[in-house]
């Protein structure tokens, strides 16, 4: 009886096309616009956490929090470096910065910015190129001289007018000391966590002698090898400074907290618009149950005959929710591909990867026929409840 | 027109269907009170009577005697305000709606005045309806279904629908769909109504044959011609029995 009740289902919507496809929209409209939602939410996440690893961002940066935390106090030193490599594979090198906010000096013009303590290989690791003078050397650091290098836009500042290599500056901290500058860096774009162009580098030792007495180190900037995933370095580093230091003393930022950041925003929003498209459906499933409501008022006669044949009120009912759950479920077929054929032309556009949410259509359809039970059922009892001899004489 | 008649036997004088003289309808003092505001309207007020077995009973009487009353309430489309019905032995006077609907699929075989066929799907589909009800698998619902249509000589017209067939026809799959799962009453209202004489004639030779088959046919007319037909009168006037 099932079937014939799918047939009789059918017909009934063949019967009356323009109609049936009206009160379909709603369900079309509402599966697509959540399939839509999910699927492009998805896609963007994706999008962006690939571009975030794609753009050869390999550096990871940690940074204590807690620095009064006797265990970070111990452990971040100049020997924490050395125990990294040893202890987390893929990483190449470690290097350990300080840096703060300092006022520079030369002549008229002064600024605020950031006096980064490095050693003296930083501007390799990180492919930073020189472009005038020369990147401090390993000596310069061993003796804690005097000497700077200026990021592009302190050099335009600081010396307008060029001869920035061979002049002092002077670096007010407590007190002001004069620094020889012995090169000036080409620009290079700020990346996540780091930023270049504003800045100034003076050796390590030369900034915990000269400019802040500081017990433990800041930051450690790492590079890992080529070729490795770097989500998963960040990862493992993680997992071996909890071991060293604690859990929450410290902070990892890396290509995968940004991913992270990234998903778990789209993921909220895109979950907050699928649940607002969600009432859609329900505004679709009162379209359904609106077209339910006179289809069994038009075919009161026939309910009459059906239940002069022998229909108890039980297979009348089950015939009407039969039709509205094969409505709805039509509506939520043709709304999956209508949602996935709007996915597919706005990640086209945007350029981002499609990545088909199949759970959503599984969710969406199964919501949709859901939705046709729930608004299906007053009508279906309304005809089951009639009266066959009032029905039968119905015109 | 090729009519397949059975061998006609009155059932009532042959000894082969004595077994079957047997009471198909008890009526025991029937009322069947509507109240319509402050009035109380009698449609049936105590009406006792027996058909039996194998009876071709025609019930009549003028518009607004009762008749369509006593019609639904022997089709079990209704049931009566007081007294009992027994069809086949079996009180039906109080019985819920889906028991009824139980009674009316295996007892109960109708046709109506205005055909009441169902648009939408093939006179073989109609047929095939009423024992989609009672259970029975698709495939043996296509045999007796058509053989019921085959019975009435509408073999080839099975995959008609209604609107592709004349009314003649249409009256014919409806008396298909009646006897197709071998009913203990035809009930038959009006049934030559919305057809002209000679056709209206086909169909009363229809149910003189199914008479002769063995049937127990109950036709509901206010027509003397073919209450004249039918071989047992029952007339009703402000919903009481007078009968002949």
């Amino acid at each position: 009886m099932f079937k014939e009740n799918i047939k009789l289902a059918l017909k009934a919507m063949l019967g009356n096309k323009l109609r049936t496809m009206l009160s379909l929209l709603g369900i079309v409209i509402g599966v697509g616009s959540v399939i839509t939602i999910l699927t492009l939410g998805e896609s963007a996440t994706k999008s962006i956490t690939q571009s975030i690893v794609e753009s050869g961002l390999e550096t990871i940066t940690i940074f204590s929090t807690s620095p009064d935390i006797k265990a970070i106090q111990y452990e971040f030193n100049e020997d924490l470096p050395e125990k990294i490599i040893n202890n987390v594979s893929g990483i190449s090198t470690v290097l350990a910065v300080n840096s703060s906010k300092a006022t520079l000096r030369n002549g008229q013009q002064s600024e605020s910015y950031t006096v980064m303590g490095v050693p003296a290989n930083y501007a390799g690791v990180l492919d930073y190129d020189i472009a005038e003078g020369m990147f401090f050397t390993d000596k310069d650091d061993q003796d804690a001289r005097q000497v700077v290098v200026l990021g592009a836009a302190t050099a335009e500042t600081l010396f307008p007018d060029g001869g920035a290599v061979g002049s002092y500056v002077s670096i007010f901290r407590t007190q002001a000391k004069s620094y020889r500058v012995v090169g000036v860096m080409e620009e290079k774009a700020a990346s996540f966590n780091l930023q270049f162009d504003s800045s100034v580098y003076i050796p390590y030792d030369t900034y915990i002698q000269r400019v802040q007495k500081v017990e433990i180190v800041g930051n450690y900037l790492i590079r890992t090898e080529p070729d490795v995933d770097v989500l998963e370095v960040s990862d493992n580093l993680k997992n071996y400074l909890d071991r060293l230091v604690g859990e929450g003393n410290y902070r990892v930022f890396s290509p995968s907290t940004i991913a992270e950041m990234a998903t778990s925003v789209t993921g909220t929003l895109s979950l907050v618009l699928a649940a607002i498209a969600a009432i859609s459906l329900l505004v679709g499933g009162i379209g359904i149950m609106n077209i339910m409501l006179v289809s069994v008022a038009e075919r009161t006669k026939e309910i009459g005959i059906r239940k002069a044949l022998g229909a108890p009120p039980r297979v009348i009912r089950g015939q009407f929710i039969t039709e509205a759950v094969t409505l709805t479920l039509i509506g939520g077929i043709i709304g999956v591909i209508f949602g996935t054929g709007v996915s597919l032309l706005a990640t086209n556009m945007l350029g981002w990867s499609l990545f088909p949410q199949y759970l959503s259509y599984l969710l969406a359809v199964g919501f949709s026929m859901l939705v046709g039970i729930f608004f299906g059922w007053y009508p279906a009892m309304k005809a089951s409840k009639l009266d066959p001899i009032e029905a039968l004489n119905y015109e | 027109m090729v009519w397949v008649v059975e061998p006609a036997l009155d059932p009532v004088q042959n000894k082969e269907f004595s077994i079957m003289t047997d009471t198909v309808i008890q009526l025991d003092d029937i009322r069947r009170y509507y109240v319509m505001g402050e009035n109380v309207v009698k449609a049936l007020d105590g009406i006792s009577l027996d058909i039996k077995r194998g009876e071709y009973t025609a019930i009549m009487g003028p518009s607004g005697s009762g008749k369509s009353t006593m019609m639904h309430l022997i089709g079990c489309l209704d049931t009566p305000t007081e007294g009992s019905i027994y069809i086949d032995n079996e009180d039906v006077s109080d019985l819920q709606e889906t028991e009824l609907a139980f009674i009316r699929n295996e007892k109960v075989g109708f046709v109506f005045q205005q055909f009441n066929l169902l648009s939408r799907i093939s006179s073989l589909e109609n047929v095939m309806t009423p024992l989609m009800y009672a259970g029975i698998p698709v495939k043996q619902r296509k045999e007796m279904a058509a053989a019921a249509l085959e019975r009435v000589g509408l073999a080839d017209r099975m995959k008609h629908r209604p609107n592709e067939l004349s009314g003649g026809q249409r009256q014919r799959v409806s008396v298909a769909r009646a006897l197709v799962n071998n009913p203990s009453i035809i009930l038959a209202d009006e049934p030559t109504g919305a057809l002209d004489t000679k056709t209206g004639n086909q169909i009363l030779k229809l149910f003189s044959d199914l008479h002769t088959e063995g049937r127990t046919v109950l036709v509901v007319t206010h027509d003397e011609k073919i209450g004249a037909h039918c071989l047992r009168q029952i007339r009703l006037c402000d919903g009481k029995l007078e009968e002949i």
